[in-house]
């Protein structure tokens, strides 16, 4: 018998969690502050600002994509491939329509840029038109079917850098060079992105919350046969997801190009796809389908940002070596706390038998190497021996209390 | 019938099961307040009541998949208390739940031994020592299918019985059956009823769920039933009878329906020809073989016909939700129709209520309004925008003439019962305004209560001019709702009766092709 819980649509704010997810950002930002050397969020709060809005709303738009997919009951495991290819689509029309400007860093023209733009869009709806053949006609699972596109864009993305490379300029290349001033001042101006972002995400919101589109989509993530028997033409809500998700990372893709002026195929958007999908577990959708909000994946992309950025600010190294580490342990936090209650009724051990007992030394090896690599040796053979104390204490309370 | 003294039983005066003072509580649901019964040894003991009574729950604290928040559980005398399945099967309570807990991926031997594998002298899989105990076990239970057949092929009679060897192999003393006749044929129900009668002459004790009258009496030594998580008596059967036991279920007297009475048959709206849906990868090469039927406006057509002879497989072909391939004619108002997505027959006014509530009709993730609201969602737009006040106005009708009872529109559908979540998807579709209706065994596995209201529902749509197809498992619902009776056989229509010369024998005898 499953507990009877309220409506989401109940309140017009934020649900429980998405408040817990909004403390959980603000106490990240105020640990920062005061941990932080050089307290950079105090002494240059909006260049950390600028930082971390950039980063969210590039992983937020397509974020917003894995979250329409998601809600239908599907995956994209193809997002960060879609990124590169978008880039390199872009970059390689330009290349072809001026390829005399492209070659000196000269401005294109707008008509090129708007072409370049349009070709990578154009590309994202044919991407999602092919995800959904895969699955609907051909009746691949989902994951199968991203899971080929995933290594396949990339390749193609390389392919088409070096075929066209070869073509129009004297060398071949693995990137192009991309300095139109559009792109420019795309970069320069964070607050681009941002409103981009922005104005996807209530879109996005609007059409979820309050269109017949948005109801289908999560009746199809909640039950497709019983949709189908609904009189919903399934297929074409599958359509729209798929064309949703892969055009949102066409979106980011272009804004990559702009942050980093090249298109790379090989390394643009690499591992990204499963930084969505965590932002958006994190947000509370349910990879079950059926179940998430707009609200949950910005906070979610939000949160994912300002650890890592945290991470970064303390420790002092690439963000970018402890990103997948952060991700990780995020995403198992998160959506661990959202069952927090469950066991803390004593329904259910987090530490049973013999995996509890084997489960106590890996987690405390893990929490004491990377408190080791961070802050020292001394400090992660403390943490390490910690964590094997607090652990074992909350095995022998569950003993205690499951007898 | 007598228990033969077992090795196993602590005391041979004391009850085999003994629930004490059983207190089971949910997240905002009591689903068992201080329940006490007592099962004597060797008895089959039937467990009425409604859904929701708590007939599942207490029969899942005895097996040990919950633990009751109060009370004293007792096997054979001795106290005991089950962790988990396991220790329950450890001290001989086996379960065979209603939705049937099957690899459906791995051999019935595997499935019968699974997490008691047999091993050989080197720790290997006694794949052998296991089919062929498998195979003993089944053929004692009149189950002819080979121990190595995948299990997920077998039909549905064949997977319980394969539940009841497994409940066999573990020696279980006590086998607990929550409702195994749901999803039978009369046939595999009859094969069923002999495996209990040879399980109590063995000295097994059984507790036994169902809803059905005629089965729990035809059973039961003694009947217990419950209502709201309450236990309302214990009787002997030979001291009560059907209607007051149900009128306990209900707290209250329940008439026999005997709708039907002074309905006008309309215009004729729907008429199949020979219709033909094939089955290639089946021996039989067809679902549907020539069928052909008439519906009119104001009348409730009945398909009678066991499991498999093609009953849903009909109801989906006219509402364009079967494979396309099929031949023949169906017409509407005249106009001959061929609809490749249900969406298209929604167009034509025609509504399908499924079979398999969870499976098919029910989206757990929206609320009743969302549930109710899916088909008409157009009707719940201001500006382009979904309204939730006109959403609320929209199902605010259906709800009320289905008569749902919910705490509001914005209430889970999972925490309505059976009977009210099949309310929800009626009204869904008749906020579609439909002409046809087409019900797919509509009060499957719903209580008794829910199921009269259903059947009063069902005689007013139709009064109000509605066709209705009314398919159903269960022969007297027929009887008592349709006007005319057609009878399905593996997939042709063997007869056709009006509801006067209808009766049980002469629609068996159709079905069974007799």
């Amino acid at each position: 018998m499953p507990a009877p819980h309220a409506s989401p649509r109940g309140s017009f704010l934020l649900r429980p969690g998405e408040w817990a997810l909004v403390a959980a950002i603000l106490l990240a930002i105020a640990l920062t502050t005061i941990v932080d050397a050089n307290h950079s969020y105090w002494f240059r709060p909006l260049e950390s600002l600028r930082d971390i809005a950039r980063n969210t709303a590039l992983l937020g738009i397509f974020a917003l994509g894995a979250t329409v997919v998601i809600i239908a009951g599907g995956i994209d495991l193809s997002a960060g491939s879609m990124i590169a290819l978008s880039g390199t689509i872009c970059a390689t029309t330009m290349l072809a329509l001026k390829p005399a400007e492209m070659i000196g860093f000269k401005p294109v023209g707008p008509a090129a840029v708007a072409a370049g733009c349009a070709a990578s869009l154009l590309a994202g709806f044919l991407v999602g038109t092919l995800h959904t053949w895969l699955i609907t006609a051909v009746r691949l699972p989902p994951f199968i079917a991203t899971l080929a596109t995933l290594v396949g864009l990339r390749s193609l993305a390389r392919a088409l850098c070096e075929s066209t490379t070869a073509a129009l300029t004297p060398t071949k290349n693995a990137l192009v060079n991309v300095s139109d001033p559009f792109f420019k001042a795309v970069r320069d101006n964070v607050w681009i992105p941002v409103a981009v972002f922005a104005v996807l995400a209530v879109a996005t919101w609007l059409v979820l919350t309050r269109t017949v589109l948005g109801r289908h989509l999560q009746a199809l993530g909640g039950n497709e046969q019983a949709a189908r028997l609904a009189g919903i033409r399934t297929d074409n809500v599958k359509w729209f997801a798929y064309c949703f998700g892969a055009m949102t990372a066409s979106l980011a893709g272009l804004f990559y190009v702009a942050n980093e002026s090249v298109a790379q195929p090989a390394l643009q958007g690499r591992g990204h796809e499963l930084n969505a999908i965590a932002a958006a577990v994190v947000g509370g959708c349910s990879l079950a389908g059926g179940v998430g909000t707009v609200p949950g994946t910005v906070l979610g992309a939000i949160f994912l940002r300002v650890v890592i950025d945290a991470v970064s600010k303390i420790i002092k190294t690439g963000a970018d070596v402890y990103e997948g580490l952060i991700v990780g342990v995020v995403v198992v936090i998160a959506v661990t706390f959202a069952q927090v209650g469950q066991i803390a009724r004593g329904g259910r051990r987090l530490l049973p038998g013999a995996l509890g007992l084997c489960a106590i030394p890996t987690l405390a090896l893990l929490a004491g190497a990377i408190v080791a690599m961070t802050a020292g040796p001394r400090a992660g053979l403390a943490a390490g021996l910690a964590a094997v104390v607090l652990l074992g204490m909350l095995r022998l309370w569950e003993s205690r209390t499951a007898a | 019938m007598h228990r033969p003294e077992g090795s196993t039983t602590a005391d041979a005066a004391a009850p085999a099961v003994s629930m004490r003072g059983i207190t089971k509580r949910f997240p905002g649901v009591v689903a068992l307040e201080d329940v006490t019964i007592e099962v004597r040894a060797g008895e089959l003991h039937a467990i009425c009541g409604e859904n929701g009574a708590g007939k599942s729950t207490l029969m899942k604290i005895l097996s040990g998949v919950y633990q009751p928040d109060d009370g004293e559980l007792a096997i054979g005398g001795r106290p005991v208390r089950f962790a988990g399945t396991r220790d329950a099967e450890r001290a001989g309570v086996a379960i065979i739940h209603q939705e049937l807990a099957l690899v459906e991926d791995l051999s019935v031997a595997a499935n019968v031994f699974l997490g008691r594998e047999k091993r050989g002298p080197l720790g290997l899989l006694d794949d052998r020592g296991m089919q062929v105990e498998c195979g003993r076990l089944l053929e004692s239970l009149e189950c002819h299918v080979p121990p190595g057949t995948r299990t997920g092929s077998l039909r549905v009679g064949d997977q319980q019985l394969v539940e009841i060897a497994k409940a066999l192999s573990l020696d279980a003393s006590i086998v607990v059956m929550d409702e195994p006749t749901s999803a039978l044929t009369e046939a595999e129900s009859a094969r069923l009823e002999r495996t209990i009668h040879r399980l109590l002459a063995r000295g097994t004790t059984i507790l036994y769920i169902s809803h059905k009258m005629d089965e729990v009496f035809r059973l039961a030594d003694r009947i217990t039933v419950l209502r709201d998580g309450r236990h309302v008596c214990t009787v002997d059967r030979a001291a009560t009878s059907p209607r007051q036991v149900t009128g306990w279920m209900v707290g209250r007297d329940v008439a026999d329906h005997d709708g039907g009475r002074g309905r006008t048959r309309g215009d004729r709206l729907l008429e199949v020809r020979d219709l033909t849906l094939p089955w290639p990868e089946h021996p039989r090469g067809y679902r549907l073989a020539d069928v052909s039927l008439d519906l009119h406006a104001g009348e409730i057509l009945g398909v009678a016909g066991l499991m498999g002879a093609g009953r849903t497989e009909l109801l989906e072909t006219i509402f364009g939700a079967a494979e396309p391939t099929w031949t023949g004619v169906i017409r509407l108002d005249g106009r001959p129709v061929r609809f490749h997505h249900p969406r298209e027959a929604c167009a034509a006014r025609i509504a399908m209520v499924t079979e398999d509530r969870k499976r098919l009709g029910l989206f757990p993730d929206l609320d009743v309004a969302g549930n109710v609201s899916l088909c008409s969602l157009r009707d719940a737009l201001e500006g382009g925008l979904l309204s939730r006040r006109r959403e609320e106005e929209l199902v605010a009708a259906p709800i009320r003439d289905t008569g749902v009872k919910t705490p509001g529109p914005h209430a889970a559908i999972t925490g309505l019962s059976g009977g009210n979540q099949q309310k929800c998807i009626i009204g869904r579709w008749l906020l579609t305004r439909p002409r046809v209706l087409l019900l797919d065994d509509p009060t499957r596995g719903i209580d008794v209560g829910a199921k009269a209201e259903l059947y009063a529902l069902i005689d007013r749509l139709c009064r109000d001019g509605l066709g209705v197809i009314l398919t159903s498992s269960e022969l007297p619902e027929l009887l008592a709702l349709a006007d005319r009776i057609v009878v399905l056989a593996e997939g042709r229509l063997t007869a056709e009766f009006a509801r006067a010369e209808a009766t049980e024998e002469r629609i068996m005898q159709a079905a069974t092709g007799g």
